[in-house]
């Protein structure tokens, strides 16, 4: 008899809870989807949030390719990560632009670029979506061609390419 | 047991005060993971232990578990299963938490507010607070007593008290929590 009070009220308890949990989840615009993004090897993770900011479409997923593209001399490193971490070791010739302090920075990186300029941004690997969100903000500011190299910093230093 | 101990296990108040503080504790740590839950997600991605399918289920269901047996617990609405729920969410953190601190995994707890980028919250003293949580809500679990302020009481876990043979107690009692 007490048991089945128990597992009723419990019923009761996490049905109510399953129920807000899903609805809820579906409504808010920071809403996740039922399965997201956990495999490093395809890509950055992420939860898939309605309000995510990672695109697949953007992302240069091979060291080798990011290289290349840095070989052109044509493309501008950004980083996006903070201020000390550039400091403590970045991509050589990259641009710090630390992309929590966007309103600081953003008006230097006007001056510097123009809007077709490529810009390739980079963060700290496959964990981390500063990059991504660096090139959200840029395209809002007009910018068109900007890709992620995603393996970030970490990534470009373990194939012993040029850092400063 | 002496008559001291068995006032202190049976005492109503210290039932009321227990439950209060743990029901808050459960809404407060439930909340900021409901504002953001791809930001909670990341962090039981940290956490290394689920399985990649189950990471975003547990993100969205998991809060409003927090949240329901915290409210559950405060409002006194079934609250020896509200305990059961919570205990059994303590349970699985303290077993996160020290399978992480065994291999010397470092992450962001999520528990109470995400830190800074990179910021980890020393493992140690956080799996000290769920397990004083936890004592709590044994506490509260095995409470048998008619509780004070209380929507729907059932009892505890071992002892139903919606059909108290006593009904005059039961009754003294229920008025004594509604005055």
């Amino acid at each position: 008899m007490r048991y089945k009070d128990i597992g009723r009220e419990l019923v009761i308890l996490l049905g109510a809870a399953l129920i807000a949990a899903f609805t809820v989840n579906h409504f808010s615009p920071k809403g996740i989807a039922l399965v997201g993004q956990w495999v490093e090897s395809q890509g950055v993770i992420t939860a898939k949030a309605k309000d995510d900011i990672v695109l697949e479409s953007l992302e240069i997923e091979d060291v080798k390719i990011a290289k290349q593209i840095y070989d052109t001399g044509k493309a501008i490193f950004v980083d996006a990560r903070p201020r000390e971490s550039y400091e403590d070791g970045h991509i050589k010739g990259a641009v710090s632009f630390p992309v929590w302090q966007f309103d600081e920075y953003i008006d230097g990186f006007r001056d510097q670029f123009t809007t077709a300029d490529t810009i390739v941004t980079y963060c700290s690997g496959r964990t981390c979506d500063d990059s991504h969100r660096l090139a959200q903000l840029l395209f809002e500011e007009g910018y068109t061609n900007v890709v992620v190299f995603i393996d970030g910093y970490p990534g470009w230093d373990a194939e012993g390419y040029p850092i400063e | 047991m002496n008559k001291n101990g068995k006032s202190i296990l049976g005492n109503s108040w210290i039932e009321l005060i227990l439950r209060l503080f743990l029901g808050i504790v459960f809404v407060y740590a439930s909340w900021h993971k409901i504002l953001d839950p791809a930001q909670f997600a990341k962090v039981l991605y940290g956490y290394d232990l689920l399985p990649a399918v189950l990471i975003n289920l547990v993100s969205i269901i998991l809060p409003f578990l927090e949240l329901f047996a915290g409210f559950a617990l405060i409002l006194g609405i079934y609250p020896r299963s509200a305990a059961l729920i919570v205990n059994t969410l303590l349970l699985a953190f303290i077993i996160a938490l020290s399978v992480n601190l065994v291999r010397g995994h470092e992450f962001d707890c999520g528990c109470f507010s995400f830190g800074e980028p990179g910021y980890t919250s020393p493992i140690a003293q956080m799996l000290l607070g769920e397990i004083i949580c936890f004592v709590i809500g044994l506490y509260v679990l095995f409470f048998d007593r008619p509780r004070r302020w209380c929507v729907l009481q059932s009892g505890g876990i071992l002892k139903n008290i919606s059909h108290s043979p006593n009904k005059l107690v039961s009754s003294h009692y229920r008025l004594l929590g509604r005055e």
